[in-house]
């Protein structure tokens, strides 16, 4: 466990300011009670601009904790983080990232359109600059025909693209995704899959990705951090990384499967680290 | 695969663009007759002078002067309100007061929403606010209306508000927006807290003020549950209205009518139920008109792109 804190040292030697750069955070809820929790405990995390990072652990991990942190939403409780070079309040004042959940949370009363534009009216665009930017993003997610539609009458997956492109609509360097795909059926999750990857690769995206499923974090990412409850910690990082030119073959290919285990296995020494050894890490998919 | 995921669900089969049906608007009409007969039927078999069960006198008279023809109410209206003299007809006293009764109802209603919201708005913004207000709204509706009525119209000779008098009709018009805002203010509170987190939490990512949150996402939440408080604030503000016109004595409307009518009852049975039409109509009119506001809310929501 202590041998993999390691990943600031590549601050150091990257040029380019970090999208993310946590050192040491904590976050404790009800700190000084005895209902204090530890949600999180001495992470340090750097991420690289462009690079496409999956948290992954059992329930309570404390992964969602993190996203929240980086966002802004949560502050944590000690320990530095930085986002873009910034603080995490000013990045999020200046709209530095987009957040996409598990649920689109599309706004039932606007059209597709309109759900798309809601970032920008806040940041108090024009109409006519909205209406361009809507339209481009639609084009993005391959739905250009669906402006004027009302979010009931798309399907689940339709909705989430729609959420991604609203998350993506005032071209933010950074993506925070919470379980995105967690409520889409298997088939519709790779396609998605597929989908968000040619979304980064034309935007240049960062992507801090928070998942239950392995072949997922797998599949989607450079790096995937694997984290272990009680308290929320991380125990490894996994370098992935299988090739800017990844497809359906890829998901039957021996090297997939080969890091499908290596996360699996990392998974099952944090947990042993975590709790007694006889259980296995709960609340993660092996699909 | 891709068929599937883009075909729409087929939800959108469920939930097509409301249609005004045929079958509906011939329900209103068919209820009428369907009152009609059961009113003449029911006075054609029942027993005169009503009857008693276990000693219990349950079975209502039928007598003409209990429950007059139907045809009877409808042609007294064409006659002289006062017998003998020929100035103006029962139907134009009717509906005349039932006018003036609309509109002080109305006023009442737009009123009590304004303040409801404006409450409501206030108690969402600051928790001190709902604290300290919440309790005092609930308290000031068991408030028996008929007790503060005379205290309200007794204001006229006190208040002078922007220099003018406090009417007696304006007495009337506080009382109906006193009933009338709290259904507003109740369900706008629910509404502006329910959103969901997660929506919550996508404003604050895009840092909005609250300003801006509240027009773009509680606002607009609320919308569904201050349509159910529209209902019951508009029939409150028809009984505020109504039942204040009897306890101060205010002339001209139709709360008023029915009971002078009422005093007529002996010698003339059809007058009473000229002015309780005339009380239906205006219950009509108004359940009429927040079906209006309601059918533009929700409308207003697939086409608010165009605006």
């Amino acid at each position: 466990m202590s041998d993999v804190q390691t990943p600031t040292a590549i601050a150091a030697s990257a040029v380019p300011i970090p999208a993310v750069a946590a050192e040491s955070v904590g976050k404790s809820f009800n700190p000084g009670t005895r209902k204090q929790v530890d949600a999180l405990v001495d992470v340090s995390l750097t991420i690289r601009p462009g690079e496409f990072v999956s948290l992954i652990g059992p329930s309570g991990c404390g992964k969602s904790t993190l996203l929240r942190v980086v966002a802004d939403l949560l502050q944590p409780t000690s320990g530095t983080l930085l986002v873009n070079g910034k603080s995490a309040k000013q990045a999020r004042l200046d709209q530095d990232y987009g957040m996409a959940f598990q649920q689109a949370g599309l706004f039932e009363w606007r059209n597709v359109a309109r759900n798309i534009e809601l970032p920008l009216e806040i940041r108090g665009w024009d109409a006519a600059r909205r209406h361009a930017r809507s339209k481009e993003m639609l084009e993005l997610v391959k739905l250009p025909d669906f402006a004027n539609h009302m979010p009931w009458q798309l399907s689940g997956g339709m909705q989430q693209r729609i959420a991604i492109a609203r998350a993506l609509a005032a071209n933010p360097p950074l993506l925070l995704m919470d379980e995105p795909f967690g409520a889409l059926d298997e088939m519709t999750r790779e396609h998605m899959q597929a989908e968000l990857l040619s979304i980064c690769a034309a935007t240049g995206t960062t992507v801090v990705f928070v998942t239950h499923s392995i072949p997922e974090a797998v599949y989607l990412s450079d790096r995937v951090v694997v984290m272990s409850p009680r308290p929320g910690r991380i125990t490894s990082i996994i370098d992935v990384a299988l090739g800017d030119a990844r497809n359906d073959d890829t998901r039957e290919a021996s090297e997939f499967y080969r890091k499908i285990t290596e996360v699996r296995e990392a998974l099952r020494g944090a947990d042993h680290a975590g709790r007694s050894a006889t259980t296995g890490a709960r609340g993660i998919e092996d699909r | 695969m891709i068929e599937s995921v883009l075909a729409p669900t087929d939800v959108v089969l469920a939930r097509e663009p409301r249609k005004l049906p045929v079958r509906r608007a011939l329900m209103a009409p068919l209820a009428l007759l369907l009152f009609v007969v059961v009113w003449e039927g029911y006075k054609a078999i029942g027993p005169e002078n009503g009857a008693s069960i276990f000693g219990w006198k349950l079975i209502p008279r039928t007598s003409d002067r209990a429950m007059p023809h139907i045809i009877d109410m409808l042609r007294r209206f064409g006659r002289p309100e006062v017998r003998g003299a020929n100035e103006r007809t029962v139907l134009s006293v009717v509906i005349a007061a039932t006018w003036y009764s609309l509109r002080l109802s109305l006023f009442g209603l737009v009123v009590g929403v304004a303040a409801g919201l404006f409450l409501a708005t206030l108690m969402s913004r600051f928790n001190l606010a709902r604290r300290a207000l919440l309790p005092y709204l609930v308290a000031s509706q068991t408030v028996p209306l008929i007790a503060l009525a005379p205290i309200t119209v007794n204001w006229g000779g006190k208040l002078r508000p922007f220099g003018h008098e406090f009417p007696a009709w304006m007495a009337a018009a506080t009382l109906s927006a006193f009933l009338a805002f709290f259904p507003i203010a109740i369900g706008a509170l629910r509404g502006f807290a329910s959103p969901k987190d997660t929506s919550v939490e996508l404003l604050d990512s895009y840092a909005a003020s609250w300003w801006q949150g509240f027009r773009k996402l509680r606002f607009p939440s609320a919308v569904p549950f201050l349509i159910p408080a529209l209902k019951l604030a508009a029939s409150l503000a028809v009984v505020g209205v109504v039942v204040s016109e009897i306890s101060i004595g205010l002339r001209f409307g139709i709360g008023r009518l029915v009971i002078s009518y009422y005093q007529d009852g002996t010698s003339d049975p059809a007058k009473v139920f000229t002015a309780v039409m005339g009380a239906v109509v205006l219950g009509l009119v108004m359940g009429g008109l927040v079906a209006m506001a309601d059918r533009f809310l929700t409308r207003a929501r697939p086409t608010e792109a165009n605006s």
